[in-house]
């Protein structure tokens, strides 16, 4: 079931549709049923989106379609899963098992979830995740303690200064009955006190810092081991920025609350009471003019600190948005200069600079008037002191020292109070940042290994039964797919973009698992083989080839852990790729820069060849490995493939069809299915999807290249 | 002009844009409750209707696709249609189309680089508040003229503010320093 929000006019309403137990779904408005189908006269129900919204329709038996209900965009997702469940229904006759409904919005506040995050941010529970975070903090508890005690230690002997030096005045100097020796014990007391304080202060708060240096490296190497663990699914649903961002940034914060909120929260605490004492019971006429600007400060600190911020985001913006149309221009000034636009791109920076510039200025004006009236008025307490002070030691109520005292802890007394005010907002942040590193931490991996694997020698037999995948469950890419591949044998994947072809692969990789239906290896359920010993018997080469930066060596090792010389050159001369190497001036040591940018796109092909056959895999996937290459470059690519598969079993996928002229059988994917499969010539008698292709391409090779099929 | 109007006869002659023939379109509502075109002798069951310039000419250049997503043709302007066709393709026009105009901006909370905000948004005079969260702020809260402004939340829902002038003063005092 699950609540849709617009009528059929796109009016706003409350609406209803169920699937019930005689596979009846009815669609109601405020409890009025507007329509009943029957989900065994239907062939699929399917969810289609608009601009801001989208509808639910069932495609009946005799091909017609039926509206069901529409909604805005915040429903798209209830409605897909829906579907999945109708559709489990209307080609299995059985309702699936329940699974857990991920929340979209918080239940509290209506608000709804940040992307990838499943809590809502404005209404965790903020001293669980506290008390979370500190319990994680244990193994480093004993050495903050002792640091932290000792760093209270400093802050009382940095206290003891002002006391001494009210003795000083009023005991020896005012009095004037003080002796040298007097004078030099108490201003070495200081001395002592300072430089004692200082000290101790350095020695414990690198104690301090590099506990909370190996907390953060902690937590750090925690959310890195999930992240490696999660599938691609759940990767998926957070940005590679976001993840470095989890993983970099706020361990950083954490470990600034820790080094710094953290550590302060108690010596400030400690050092306000004491001096709150000290002087309360010094005077306690004075202490209270001490605070009187408090609540004024306070409050324009409060109220001023969401105004400024907002003015500097929005400085930020202006930078960030200046900063985008630069990067843009100078990447494109190729482009920009042969359509001869320099002037407008000239006025489009500017434009976009002058507003920075403006709003730079106000908030630097805005700032400059606010900052020196902030600490105007946080000094008043300083002046009422001295104006009051000075004439209670005037008429005699009062003595300088005292007065000194007094002057000289204020400092200590605002501190804490400054500090007050910002501390709820380090702690929220602090804390909404733990939160986001334990729901990585705490994420259950969806691809979950067996326990006792049944590592079996692959070799090389395949199976697809029945299979059914969508990466959206309400949209399967892949629906009901059955191959059986025999070991050794080429296989070739054919269809349109977005037919599903590199799905398969990514299923037979394991990085995801099928919705419906399963995948075998010699008759094992790939579930049941562990995730490392697959890996290890399956070499792929992806179109897109990711090197990493380092050497050449390291790149092709990277393939087979504790790989040989001997075994690295001969998966270069395999891969075509051990000539060029030798070229280089280091040789197999050459170092690549990010991304093997400084290889060309055969180069980088040929070495990912390489790292893909070191492992002798006994399955070998080759996903669009050669498309984005030359004709010359993939002919010889393409010789080193034809070496390579010889005994492999070896899935390809290809949009030039001539690559696959040597494969066993072809299989053509359309919408998900498979539509055709045979041999080349098979498929080309059958005049089906494949000869189309095969037509539509010798069209388009008669104006750019021969293909040969 | 001249060159442009050089320029357009050019490229119309390599390609057919594959304009509508108005008096020939016989636009329909399906009984599934649909919109279904016949069009010289084929019968379109479900046809998907795309504004080519939606913020620009809303009523001009709109796609027609069957349900396979194959453009069908381009409705040149909607003022060539006849009024009963012409209400029937507005009509699904505006159930493809849905964007909410908002009338009040209750709240505004920044929050790890989300905004979150509470609108009074409404259609055909109807009004209800909406709770949304909105990533990337500089591309998705988004000026479309000097007085109109789109807001796109993460679900993928858009709701506009037709005049930002006609906006009470607090609305505009909490969208301000998001108007880039």
């Amino acid at each position: 079931m699950f609540n849709y929000d617009l009528d059929l006019s796109m009016n706003r309403a409350n609406g209803t549709v169920t699937f019930d137990e005689s596979g009846t779904i009815t669609s109601s408005i405020n409890g009025e049923v507007l329509l009943t189908l029957s989900a065994d006269n239907m062939t699929e129900l399917s969810v289609s989106g608009g601009v801001g919204c989208g509808f639910l329709y069932a495609t009946m038996k005799d091909e017609s379609e039926v509206l069901i209900c529409r909604f805005t965009m915040s429903v798209l997702k209830a409605a897909g899963e829906f579907c999945k469940v109708v559709n489990y229904y209307i080609n299995s006759k059985e309702f699936p098992k329940s699974e857990e409904k991920h929340k979209l919005v918080c239940e509290k506040c209506g608000r709804p979830f940040a992307e990838g995050i499943s809590v809502c941010l404005f209404c965790y529970d903020q001293m669980g995740v506290l008390k979370r975070a500190l319990m994680l903090l244990k193994p480093f508890a004993p050495k903050m303690i002792t640091a932290q005690l000792f760093l209270t230690l400093s802050q009382i002997l940095y206290l003891l200064v002002p006391l001494f030096s009210r003795m000083l005045i009023d005991d020896h100097l005012r009095t004037q009955t003080g002796t040298a020796m007097q004078v030099i014990i108490l201003a070495g007391a200081m001395f002592l006190a300072r430089g004692l304080g200082e000290l101790i202060y350095i020695i414990s708060s690198r104690v301090y810092n590099k506990c909370s240096i190996l907390y953060s490296n902690h937590l750090r190497v925690l959310a890195y081991e999930k992240i490696q663990k999660l599938s691609l699914n759940s990767l998926a649903k957070r940005t590679p920025g976001d993840l470095i961002r989890r993983v970099m940034e706020d361990t950083g914060t954490v470990r600034n609350f820790i080094s710094d909120a953290g550590r302060w929260a108690i010596e400030q605490m400690i050092v306000f009471v004491v001096v709150l004492i000290i002087l309360l019971v010094t005077n306690w006429r004075l202490t209270l003019l001490v605070f009187l600007p408090v609540p004024l400060v306070a409050f324009a600190l409060s109220r001023f600190r969401g105004f400024i911020r907002l003015r500097y985001e929005k400085q930020w913006r202006k930078n960030s948005k200046a900063h985008s149309i630069l990067h843009d221009i100078i990447r494109g000034i190729r482009t920009v200069k042969s359509f001869g636009k320099e002037e407008m791109e000239i006025e489009k920076f500017a434009k976009a600079t002058r507003e920075l510039a403006q709003v730079s200025s106000d908030n630097e004006a805005l700032w400059s008037l606010l900052f020196p009236t902030l600490l105007f008025f946080t000094g008043i307490g300083e002046f009422l002191i001295l104006y009051f002070g000075g004439r209670s030691v005037l008429g005699g109520g009062l003595t300088l020292g005292v007065l000194i005292q007094f002057t000289m802890y204020i400092g200590y007394i605002y501190g804490p109070l400054r500090w007050l005010v910002s501390f709820p907002r380090w702690l929220a942040d602090a804390t909404t940042s733990m939160v986001k590193l334990f729901e990585i931490i705490d994420e259950e991996p969806e691809i979950i290994a067996v326990e006792n694997p049944k590592n079996v020698p692959l070799e090389g037999k395949i199976t697809f039964e029945n299979v059914t995948f969508g990466y959206k469950s309400y949209e399967p890419v892949l629906k009901g797919i059955d191959i059986e591949i025999k070991p050794g044998e080429m296989i070739g994947l054919v269809g349109r973009s977005g037919a599903g072809k590199s799905t398969i692969i990514n299923l037979l990789l394991r990085l995801y698992d099928p919705n419906q239906g399963r995948i075998t290896i010699n008759g094992v359920d790939i579930r049941e083989i562990s995730p490392e010993y697959l890996h290890e018997n399956i070499g792929v080469v992806f179109q897109d080839t990711f090197l990493f930066h380092g050497t050449l060596y390291d790149n092709i090792a990277y393939g087979k852990e504790g790989a040989t010389p001997e075994q690295v050159i001969a998966a270069a001369k395999i891969a075509n790729a051990h000539d060029f190497i030798m070229q280089t001036s280091d040789g197999y040591n050459t170092i690549i820069g990010e991304n093997g940018y400084t290889l060309s796109g055969g180069e980088r092909q040929r070495i990912a060849i390489a790292r893909a056959i070191i492992k002798n895999p006994s399955i070998l996937i080759l996903d669009e490995a050669t498309s984005s290459l030359d004709v010359e470059t993939e002919s010889i690519i393409q010789e080193s493939l034809d070496r390579i598969v010889k005994g492999r079993t070896t899935i390809a996928i290809a949009h030039r069809l001539s690559t696959l002229k040597n494969a066993d059988r072809l299989f053509v994917i359309d919408g998900g299915k498979i539509a055709e499969y045979g041999t080349h010539f098979e498929l080309l008698k059958k005049k089906g999807i494949y000869y189309n292709l095969v037509m539509a391409q010798r069209k388009t090779s008669k104006i750019a290249e021969p293909v040969e099929v | 002009m001249e060159n442009t109007n050089e320029a357009s006869r050019s490229l119309a002659s390599a390609i057919d844009i594959g304009f509508l023939d108005p008096k020939k379109a016989e636009f329909y509502v399906t009984a599934g409750g649909f919109t279904g075109l016949r069009y010289e002798g084929n019968d379109y069951k479900r046809i998907t209707l795309r504004r080519a310039f939606p913020i620009g000419k809303p009523s001009e250049y709109i796609s027609v696709a069957d349900k396979d997503n194959k453009e069908i043709g381009i409705i040149r302007s909607l003022a060539d249609l006849d009024k009963d066709q012409y209400e029937i393709v507005v009509a699904e026009l505006e159930k493809r189309y849905y964007s909410p105009t908002v009338y009040e901006v209750k709240s505004v909370k920044d929050k790890l680089g989300y905004v979150y905000m509470e609108l009074l948004v409404g259609k055909n005079g109807a009004t209800y508040t909406k709770n949304c969260a909105v990533k990337d702020v500089t591309r998705n809260i988004r000026l479309l003229s000097e007085d109109t402004l789109a807001i796109f939340d993460v679900d993928g829902n858009r709701y506009i503010v037709e005049s930002l002038s006609k906006l009470d003063k607090k609305s505009l005092k909490r969208l301000e320093p998001y108007l880039l």
